[in-house]
């Protein structure tokens, strides 16, 4: 039987700071703001820092796409996503890790999924940074509803990374 | 049962609704749904279950207390 566990640590800064905020921190139904949360996420033992930021872009195979809807299982979500990045930097041996995705309506052009990583050396965050995207994307119970501009929407099934 | 569904899956079911003789595990769980919309048939196989926020499989025994969220397949990013 499997069932996973409810409950995990909370995440700690490699700097000894003390726990992270609360797993609901990696969904937001606000706007993110990658530039403020990329001054956040500086270490004096990373030399590379990583900022991802999935845009929403005005087309997707030949349609034009007015804007997207997200939607997640938050608490669910939260967890994962705190999950991966845990791994990562266990992996990677990152100095910082941060995950966070929208949820809600997003226009063309806003931000709707932030990865950073911070690493002693730019191969290790580069790697951490997309090892961490690709797990959100197809692990984290979020879904995107692709609103275009002839009035029709369509659930998912558009991910272009390859086979999944 | 308390079912819970998301995303392309709300296209076939209420978001929230409560079942009656829902199954015991989640097999049974998927043929009762697919019994009540046969349309979400081939969406239900590919789909993951969870109770309390944690994933469960079909060895998992489902009892009528517990709230069962039907996850689709993602698609974040």
């Amino acid at each position: 039987m499997i069932r996973s566990s409810s409950s995990l640590p909370a995440v700690v800064d490699s700097r000894g700071a003390g726990p992270t905020p609360a797993f609901t921190d990696h969904i937001s139904s606000a706007p993110l703001d990658a530039a403020a949360m990329l001054k956040d996420a500086h270490h004096p033992g990373a030399g590379a820092v990583v900022l991802f930021s999935g845009e929403v872009r005005n087309n997707n195979r030949g349609r034009g796409v007015a804007y997207l809807e997200y939607e997640a299982h938050a608490a669910l979500a939260s967890k994962m996503i705190a999950q991966i990045l845990e791994e990562a930097k266990a992996k990677w041996q990152l100095e910082i890790a941060v995950g966070r995705h929208r949820t809600g309506r997003v226009k063309i052009g806003e931000t709707a999924v932030v990865v950073i990583t911070a690493a002693p050396h730019r191969k290790e965050a580069y790697a951490a940074n997309e090892y961490i995207i690709g797990r959100i994307k197809h692990e984290a119970p979020i879904w995107k509803c692709e609103y275009f501009e002839d009035g029709s929407h369509e659930w998912g099934n558009n991910c272009n990374c390859g086979p999944c | 049962m308390k079912i819970h569904v998301y995303a392309a899956l709300k296209d076939h079911f209420e978001p929230e609704f409560e079942l009656q003789d829902a199954g015991h595990n989640t097999d049974e769980l998927k043929a009762r749904l697919q019994g009540i919309n046969a349309d979400a048939t081939e969406l239900l196989k590919i789909c993951r279950f969870a109770v309390e926020d944690g994933f469960i499989d079909n060895e998992f025994k489902l009892s009528d207390h517990d709230t069962v969220i039907i996850i689709p397949p993602s698609s974040g990013g």
